[in-house]
């Protein structure tokens, strides 16, 4: 049985879990898409490819029957390329780092952290403080938190802010169980009452076809002026144009945006992730697709993979799975 | 009845107008900002029944008719106590610890995720810095970590029923037995705290300062900690030893520190003095804040309302709350 690792992702996760493979799978690492052009055979012979994508123009993968991705999106595989039969899985772990991350995102927006710490540091001001007349910053307490989509991200936030005084919605186009944890759930189509209720807005959805553009210039509008809104989904799912409008004009209160509408290729490693210059707003706090992650979420989502592929190598029911091509 | 607002916090511009907006009995005030101004210092406090003020000094005029000291802050260590008349009542305010409690878990999400470096090369342009999609090093996070308070009283509290959310472990060390240990573990007394340190991925200092906790977190102390420990100071400065604490950011012994307490504070002819005579602004595994872990529009609110409360209290002849002592 043989195993392609395709991409760096895929090429790290093979060193992570070399001890946790079955013994007899061969293992063939290509960190470099561009290399398994000229090596066709690593497609021809795979029975399990693991990896973040596949194109259409990609040697053929005949035997595949486990599409093993590393992360949790699997948009950027092209199915119609690749066997029918085979199992897509997709991998978690994810889900407490970028909650977590939500949170403090969050906090740092109404404490005004970034602004107060970085005078702080570089000019000594202490214009912030109780010892000037400074301006009281906000706190989370007492406010209402928004979360679209109500998944295992969605329901790990919902966990950790509501200790903090918060009041929690959530938006979800299936309907989900009642949880303790939030005081209202609503069906996305009437996400329009949920979000002028809301202080701050974490966007914790899929990208697919009732998502991208979601938040458009009309619903931006609908938020309270002020509010704070905090994207960890697709950068797809907002309207560049019309939030960039609304942070630069200052009708919203602020962002953290930690996935973005273009991402660096070869050519540009420090292409910008948008055509706005989020980046010399203020009240933007900007990371790289890097919610995630954490050095925990790597270790358990290797787990869950290695999981997945010896459940495979015995014929056992797999964890995990996405749909079947 | 006779009240002064006093110095650079209850009679800082705006204090007494949103305390008074929220009592209820007629309060007769004066606000007097410059506690160096005698000649108007002298007449308020002869008349002077209470008096909002988180300072009272040795040298202070007398307050011959003073009943009550109310206190903007929580902490008492800027009131010299001798120094009061017989009979007053000193009562502080809380409703910071839940703004405080904030600021705790913000920065030690802060710290693990690395936020301010990976967001400040990003805004540079650099994408492989934070493990994701541009490669680079993983961040921690804070699920399954030990949180040890110092001090564990009403912002231990707040933090540990935050903080577990996140799933962490919440212990405490305390000089006085703790009833409410709240979603703590466990409660170490204070003369046990080198045992609890080496447990802790994050020590945050709450403790109030007195005696037996100036330089509590001094060079030993730190050296007991985890090489990867993250120090959060939101007490008092002095509650550590600031040559000590340096040492040990600067040499890696602890991993880092968010510092929001400072042993030096700026004065009018040096507005944008450093807070420490060392200096801290230049190590990168310090998080820096001038004292403002509690400045919140919602602890302020909080606050102004528990002093409004013990105003009208005091005018009606009622039991006030938050007494702190009696001369």
């Amino acid at each position: 049985m043989k195993a392609l690792f395709l991409g760096n992702v895929a090429a790290d996760t093979a060193q992570g879990i070399r001890d946790e493979l079955p013994p007899g799978l061969e293992v063939v690492i290509i960190a470099d898409p561009a290399d398994l052009l000229r090596t066709p055979e690593a497609a021809a012979e795979a029975d399990i490819l693991v990896g973040n994508h596949w194109l259409a123009d990609y040697p053929p993968a005949p035997r595949v029957r486990l599409v093993q991705s590393v992360a949790t999106g699997v948009e950027l595989f092209d199915l119609a390329a690749l066997p029918k039969g085979a199992a897509v899985c997709n991998a978690f772990g994810h889900e407490t780092a970028i909650a977590e991350y939500i949170v403090m995102a969050m906090l740092a927006l109404h404490h005004r952290f970034f602004e107060i710490a970085g005078e702080f540091r570089a000019q000594g001001s202490w214009r912030s403080s109780w010892v000037e007349s400074g301006a009281p910053h906000g706190e989370v307490r007492g406010t209402t938190l928004g979360i679209v989509g109500y998944g295992r991200v969605g329901q790990e936030v919902a966990r950790r802010a509501a200790p903090f005084g918060m009041r929690v919605l959530a938006a979800n186009r299936t309907p989900r169980a009642p949880d303790p944890a939030v005081e209202r759930l609503f069906p996305l189509a009437d996400l329009d009452r949920m979000l002028p209720l809301c202080d701050t807005v974490a966007l914790c959805t899929a990208l697919g076809p009732e998502t991208t553009g979601l938040i458009d210039a009309r619903r931006l509008a609908l938020m309270k002026p002020g509010a704070f809104i905090i994207n960890i989904a697709r950068g797809q799912v907002i309207d560049e144009d019309a939030l960039y409008a609304e942070l630069r004009d200052g009708t919203l209160g602020g962002a953290a945006l930690d996935v973005w509408w273009q991402y660096p290729n070869a050519a540009e490693p420090q292409r910008r992730g948008s055509r706005h210059p989020f980046h010399e707003l203020p009240n933007v706090i900007v990371t790289p697709h890097n919610s995630g992650w954490t050095a925990g979420m790597v270790r358990r989502r290797w787990d869950e993979i290695a999981e997945n592929i010896r459940r495979f190598a015995r014929g056992d029911a797999l964890i995990n799975i996405v749909t079947t091509i | 009845m006779k009240t002064v607002f006093l110095g650079n916090f209850g009679g800082r511009p705006g204090v007494s107008e949103a305390i008074l907006a929220k009592t209820t009995e007629k309060i007769d005030s004066t606000v007097l900002f410059d506690l160096d101004d005698s000649q108007r210092l002298i007449p308020a406090l002869a008349d002077a029944e209470i008096v909002v003020s988180h300072i009272w000094k040795k040298d202070f005029p007398e307050a011959p008719r003073l009943k009550l000291l109310q206190s903007v802050a929580a902490g008492i260590d800027l009131i010299d106590v001798p120094s009061l008349p017989a009979g007053v009542t000193v009562c502080n305010v809380a409703g910071h610890e839940q703004a405080i409690a904030e600021y705790v878990v913000m920065t030690m999400l802060a710290w693990q995720h690395r936020l301010l470096d990976i967001a400040a090369a990003f805004r540079g342009g650099v994408w492989s810095t934070g493990g994701g999609a541009g490669g680079g090093p993983t961040h921690g996070e804070i699920l399954g970590k030990t949180i040890g308070i110092v001090g564990y009283g009403r912002i231990g509290r707040e933090v540990a029923k935050r903080a577990i959310g996140f799933g962490c472990t919440v212990i405490g060390a305390n000089r006085s037995p703790v009833a409410d240990k709240g979603a703590a573990s466990e409660i170490y007394p204070l003369s046990e705290l080198d045992r609890m340190l080496p447990r802790c991925d994050v020590v945050v200092v709450a403790a109030g300062l007195g005696p037996e906790t100036t330089r509590l977190i001094d060079a030993g102390r730190l050296g007991v900690m985890k090489p990867s420990a993250f120090l959060v100071n939101i007490g008092r400065a002095a509650i550590v030893d600031e040559e000590a604490l340096y040492n040990a950011l600067k040499e890696h012994k602890i991993g880092g520190a968010a510092i929001d307490v400072w042993w030096q504070y700026p004065t009018p002819a040096e507005p944008d003095r450093r807070g420490s005579q060392l200096p801290f602004h230049e190590l990168p595994n310090v998080i820096m804040t001038p004292h403002c872990s509690s400045a919140t529009d919602g602890a302020r609110d909080r606050r102004f309302g528990t002093v409004a409360g013990n105003l009208d209290r005091f005018v009606r002849g009622e039991t006030l709350n938050n007494i702190v002592l009696q001369t």
